[in-house]
């Protein structure tokens, strides 16, 4: 087994919102070993993000909280440091980069500017050589002519050559460790390609980890080796991607997989799609017992009322769910 | 072409924009949003229009209905020209040809009640009686129970409103439908359960279905044929068998290898594409893609293709497929 970068432990973080105090994630464990790419899947309001800006401690404390749980990257707890010690990690130790590169970058400045504050800001450089380091940097993400891209404003770039200013911007001070909350989301099917490819590359070349969030199982499959499966606020199922997607053993992965339309997967006239039905619940109204219950073909009275635990059946792949492993 | 009147044809239609004035600056070309597209569509067929965005797939979609006004070309549905029709004539074949939005929220009125945004159209086409049985009966079509009347766009989830807006839709019993994107905004979970629902309403209403997307899976499963659209023109369209099994146009070939593939193990032979989709103020000399096409040749520079017959019913703009 490789290293660990980053250890969560039972994180759980609570929101009090004018309409009601909640848990958007209810402990959660996972760890993200070195070299390795690891994929946190599930739809809007699943704890996804919040779980990714709680490891930066870019949450908005109030109306966060975070109310227990450990996250552990180089020995040292990142829920104790201080505000002064948090900011020599953000950008330097671990980089996010955010779904829309046009509103997280700042219009008023140049592509330049933008660049070179991370290596200002960490690197005992001057203003001409950050300005040096940010052109090879662009170069690095396949920008062509850097040079003149480091004058011009984000206005003036394409949503693919802004995601790529966004992923050199995370990558100038080669972190350990890149976050990359639904790097593709906003783009198109064949800027997505290129992106996927380019941050694929650029994880072999430099060696660092990546946690991906995405609602997205196809840009799972292309570029994570592990995945987890979230589900209101909690981990259901985790697992080696091809083993997951293979054999499911929790029916919301399940669920997942088999309710979008494959490519290529032959079409029979009236044949509809495998549907789970009901909504996200609201986290204001989490359902007792097993959180997907009331979706779930599968659900008995015991999911009504009891949690289930997690099931281990090898040491690659726990899941939350009462029903044996193989059983769905 | 023939002088039978087909259900649903389109000629050579354009719409352009007028460029934006900026002081100081000579920008004089118009934006070419919809550059000479042309195609027919049966009754009860479902057509998919595909491209990457800015290819002119919504502009292409509104023009069609009318809701801009095309700078030219013709669209004949069900033998009339829609352009010749006066304001009055137009309301009133609206009934036939509605339209589903991307988002739910954006497009249902939030400070109305459901139940006032799905009498909306039997008020407008001058219905007086037993509207308020047909609305029930409407969300009971589209999966909603009479309980939601009386809630407004904010109390309910993206799911349910879209049910909603395909209920609008669907009111007075119209025999086209486009649908603009009317999945893409939802969870994962729900767009199975939309595009269920489509299904379901295409089978028992029979209608006819524009259906313009994005996603290459999706658009396979739903759609009967389909049409690639690459700056205002249609470069490639085919049976949706033929086009994902046999597609012609390198950019085609491109979409459908992008898409990521749940199937894992099957390593296909990938086309590439570098670079963005260019200016529609101002597309390439030649074949519009050949400043992205790994393919290119000196020809594609030079020449403008026009859309040919490949395969029955399978038409491909491309210099490469040519002689």
């Amino acid at each position: 087994m490789s290293q660990i970068e980053l250890d969560v432990r039972n994180l759980k973080v609570f929101f009090s919102t004018p309409q009601g105090n909640f848990l958007a994630v209810n402990g959660i464990n996972f760890q993200l070993h070195r070299g390795e790419t690891l994929a946190l899947v599930g739809e809007s309001g699943c704890g996804k993000t919040v779980s990714a800006l709680s490891i930066l401690r870019l949450l908005p404390e109030p109306p966060a909280k975070i109310t227990s749980g450990e996250i552990i990257f180089a020995g040292r707890n990142l829920l104790s440091l201080n505000a002064k010690q948090m900011r020599e990690i953000r950008g330097k130790e671990i980089a996010m980069i955010f779904q829309d590169p046009m509103t997280s970058l700042n219009p008023v400045l140049t592509v330049g500017q933008q660049v070179i504050e991370t290596l200002l800001r960490h690197k005992s450089l001057n203003k001409k050589e950050a300005l040096k380091i940010s052109a090879q940097l662009l170069g690095k993400v396949e920008l062509p002519s850097p040079e003149e891209k480091l004058k011009q404003f984000p206005h003036q770039l394409s949503g693919g050559m802004r995601q790529r200013v966004m992923i050199a911007m995370a990558l100038a001070c080669e972190p350990k460790i890149l976050i990359a909350d639904e790097p593709t989301t906003a783009l198109d099917v064949l800027i997505q390609a290129q992106i996927l490819e380019l941050l694929e590359n650029l994880k072999n070349e430099t060696g660092m980890s990546m946690l991906l969030i995405t609602h997205d199982l196809g840009v799972v499959t292309e570029i994570a080796e592990r995945v987890m499966v979230m589900y209101a606020g909690e981990g259901l199922e985790t697992g080696s991607t091809k083993d997951l997607l293979d054999s499911p053993h929790h029916p919301y992965t399940k669920g997942l997989i088999s309710s979008r339309p494959h490519l290529g997967s032959t079409r029979e006239k009236g044949q509809r799609l495998t549907e789970i039905s009901g909504s996200v619940p609201s986290p204001h109204q989490r359902p007792t017992g097993c959180a997907f219950h009331p979706r779930c073909d599968w659900s008995t009275e015991q999911c009504k009322t009891q949690k289930p635990l997690l099931q281990t059946p090898n040491q690659n792949r726990q899941f939350s769910c009462h029903l044996q492993p193989g059983s769905i | 072409m023939t002088d039978s009147p087909s259900f649903l044809e389109v000629r050579n239609l354009k719409k352009h924009f007028p460029p934006r004035k900026i002081i100081l600056q000579n920008n004089t070309a118009p934006v070419r949003a919809v550059d000479g597209i042309s195609f027919t569509l049966k009754e009860g067929e479902t057509l998919g229009l595909v491209g990457e965005s800015g290819c002119g797939k919504s502009t292409a979609a509104r023009t069609l209905l009318r809701l801009e006004i095309p700078t030219s070309g013709s669209v004949h549905f069900k033998g009339k020209n829609l352009a010749s029709l006066s304001e009055t004539e137009l309301r009133n074949q609206r009934k036939e040809m509605q339209m589903i939005f991307q988002d739910p929220f954006s497009s249902i009125n939030p400070r109305r009640k459901i139940s006032d945004v799905l009498r909306e159209p039997f008020v407008i086409h001058g219905f007086k009686e037993n509207i308020s049985e047909a609305v029930v009966k409407l969300l009971d079509q589209v999966g909603l129970s009479s309980d939601y009347v009386n809630r407004y766009s904010h109390e309910m989830s993206g799911g349910q409103l879209q049910r909603v807006g395909i209920a609008r839709a669907i009111a007075l019993n119209p025999t086209l439908v486009v649908a603009d994107e009317p999945v893409s905004a939802l969870d994962v979970s729900i767009q199975a359960q939309i595009i269920n629902l489509m299904m379901d309403l295409r089978e028992k209403l029979g209608i006819a279905f524009l259906f313009i997307s994005h996603d290459m899976s999706i658009v396979e499963y739903f759609c009967d044929r389909v049409a690639v659209m690459y700056l205002g023109k249609i470069v490639e369209i085919a049976s949706s068998e033929e086009i994902y099994k046999r597609p012609a146009h390198p950019y085609t070939e491109a979409l459908i290898n992008a898409v990521p593939g749940i199937e894992s193990g099957q390593q296909k032979q990938k086309l590439k594409v570098r670079g963005d989709i260019p200016d529609p103020s101002s597309p390439p000399q030649g074949c519009s893609f050949h400043t992205r096409c790994p393919l290119k040749e000196k020809q594609c520079e030079e020449m403008e293709p026009n859309l040919k017959e490949v395969a029955s019913g399978h038409y491909v703009a491309c210099l490469l497929k040519e002689g």
